[in-house]
């Protein structure tokens, strides 16, 4: 397995379009160097603004960039099955004594465990810039590099699928676009927005089956600004609510996460069972 | 000992777009002993890929089973002991040649320590990659690609080694070096298990051949017997002979040939002695007198056409 998963690492570096993901990182890193600009502070602001400043930006930056870290990464990652079923590659790998179980999830951990290096690079190197710029160590933040690892394993699993059923890279990175920025927040403001116009049963049945099935990035990054930010988290379902503006907020769930990690474990149950039975 | 069974072995196809079945085997039933080099041979689609395939569990048979040591091919462990080198075999390019020996060696369950290494050394020396070692593979040539592969596919000291087409691209020089590798592999009680195109290699290296064709086991047996023809010898002799003398010849023998310096004969014992004493007595000497053989090729083109018109 960790053959596999050393191996997953040496093609992700490998590839041009990660050296372009770690150039981006970099970027984002070095302006937050420069940009973030809190030595003001002696006295003017207290500590208490200061924790309030910095939580600000760890959520504002993440309420921006979550989806398109996540995108990027689910890009950069794309091809690393469609690659291995490549005929002269698979027959080799399978001829090998090791389970078809043990290569598709070791491929599955190598892209994962890339991923979350990454962000313990990206999410890390922010943290330490707005401490040292601050003195203000919120460690909370670091939740993120695991929302963001998770969220992308989640995701990842469609790619897995799509990549065994179709053998095509941009079959599962047009899905994935479809699912991060479309489908997923469709579903996510049903209640809020949607069923205002719709009163179907039949239809609100759809979307909620639909709602609870899939996966929810969009809202693992709202229980990480809730974690964040020390904000309550529901376990199932978040209260609604109105803000002064008549903006209606929903409170996060575990629900989010908790259905989007059984989403992920079905999907490669289901990757396994068709990598075991496949003829090549 | 019995390396490789298979029983009824058959593999049925269904093509993408409609509901044709394709029979790439069909009962498909042979053994394979330890210490063999087997060469399986077929005209392209006959299943030669397919039976390998199955025999690796890349691919799943539609009925039959088949065993390698003993073990059922499905049974990963199974491949333990086995080598493979597949026909137009793909390594990742962002690796060295040394790397993707170590890569494979791992996955073929070698431990990553000095004797992994000593190992990766001695099989580059052996196919005279040693300078290549810490290059790119995609900087190899097609020949360079395959010794690789043939490298990787012995690199864990297999029991049993598939080969298929490992000679392709590879130059004349580099297929004498291959086949004299194969010929030691086998001298150290190794099984191989060849699949080639190239009749004349076959016949050189395999001990017992098998001849596919649409998926059918249409001939199998020793090389030296398949190509023997039946009963007829040639004696060849060192002076020319006279009209004289093939005339008493045919005389004994009315279906001989006779040329200016062989004969040809399908008689039985007595009549071939009569042959032979008949020109000893003419002062003619015999230079040699063999049973005639045809090449593996001759009988794999005959055998194929025969079962095509069938």
């Amino acid at each position: 397995m960790i053959t596999i998963i050393k191996n997953t690492f040496r093609e992700a570096l490998a590839k041009k379009i990660f050296i372009g993901y770690y150039i981006f990182y970099a970027i984002v890193v070095l302006i937050m160097i420069f940009a973030v600009n809190l030595d003001a502070v002696d006295g003017i602001v207290s500590f208490t603004d200061v924790q309030k400043v910095i939580k600000s930006v760890e959520t504002g930056f993440l309420s921006l960039s979550f989806n398109l870290i996540l995108f990027f990464s689910l890009i950069s990652a794309s091809s690393f099955v469609p690659s291995m079923l490549e005929k002269g590659t698979i027959d080799l790998l399978i001829s090998k004594p090791v389970s078809r179980f043990t290569i598709l999830i070791s491929k599955f951990l190598g892209a994962v465990i890339f991923v979350g290096l990454s962000m313990v690079f990206l999410i890390g190197s922010i943290w330490l810039i707005l401490s040292l710029k601050s003195g203000y160590w919120n460690s909370s933040f670091l939740i993120a590099i695991l929302s963001l690892t998770t969220a992308f394993a989640v995701m990842y699993s469609i790619t897995v699928v799509i990549g065994l059923t179709t053998q095509s890279s941009i079959i599962a990175i047009l899905v994935n676009f479809f699912m991060i920025f479309v489908l997923c927040p469709v579903l996510s403001i049903r209640e809020s927005l949607i069923f205002t116009f719709v009163k179907n049963d039949a239809v609100q049945f759809v979307f909620n089956f639909l709602y609870y099935v899939f996966p929810k990035p969009g809202e693992i990054k709202d229980v990480t600004n809730a974690l964040i930010s020390e904000e309550n988290i529901a376990f199932w379902k978040g209260t609604v609510t109105q803000n002064e503006i008549g903006i209606t907020l929903i409170e996060p769930s575990w629900m989010s996460v908790i259905t989007s990690v059984i989403f992920c474990a079905a999907l490669m149950a289901y990757s396994v069972y068709y990598f075991s039975k496949k003829d090549y | 000992m019995q390396v490789i069974e298979t029983q009824k072995l058959s593999k049925e196809y269904s093509t993408k777009f409609s509901k044709q079945k394709v029979n790439a085997l069909n009962d498909f039933t042979f053994n394979v002993s330890q210490g063999e080099i087997f060469g399986l041979l077929g005209p392209n689609g006959a299943g030669k890929t397919t039976l390998i395939k199955i025999l690796l569990a890349i691919t799943f048979p539609t009925s039959g089973n088949a065993k390698i040591f003993g073990t059922d091919v499905t049974n990963y462990k199974a491949k333990t002991k086995v080598g493979y080198l597949p026909e137009n075999h793909k390594f990742p390019s962002y690796l060295t040649g040394g790397q993707v020996l170590m890569y494979y060696g791992q996955l073929s369950g070698m431990k990553n320590d000095n004797k992994m290494t000593k190992r990766i050394d001695e099989m580059l020396g052996l196919m005279n990659l040693t300078q290549w070692k810490n290059t790119k593979i995609k900087k190899y040539s097609k020949g360079m690609m395959q010794k690789l592969g043939l490298a990787q596919a012995m690199l864990s000291e297999p029991d049993l080694i598939f080969l298929d087409e490992p000679t392709d691209g590879v130059d004349p020089i580099g297929r004498k070096e291959i086949r004299d590798i194969l010929t030691e592999i086998k001298s150290r009680g190794k099984t191989i298990f060849l699949n080639s195109h190239l009749l004349s290699e076959v016949e050189m290296i395999c001990d017992r051949v098998a001849i596919l064709n649409k998926g059918d086991l249409i001939k199998e047996g020793n090389v030296d017997d398949l190509t023997r023809a039946e009963n007829v010898f040639v004696i060849s002799t060192v002076e020319t002979l006279n009209m004289e003398l093939k005339q008493k010849i045919l005389a004994i023998d009315q279906n001989a040939g006779a040329g200016e310096n062989e004969i040809h004969t399908e008689a039985g014992t007595d009549k071939r002695n009569q042959i032979i004493d008949l020109v000893r007595k003419n002062k003619i000497r015999i230079h040699t007198v063999n049973q005639k053989t045809s090449s593996l090729e001759e009988l794999f083109i005959n055998v194929i056409k025969k079962d095509n018109t069938n």
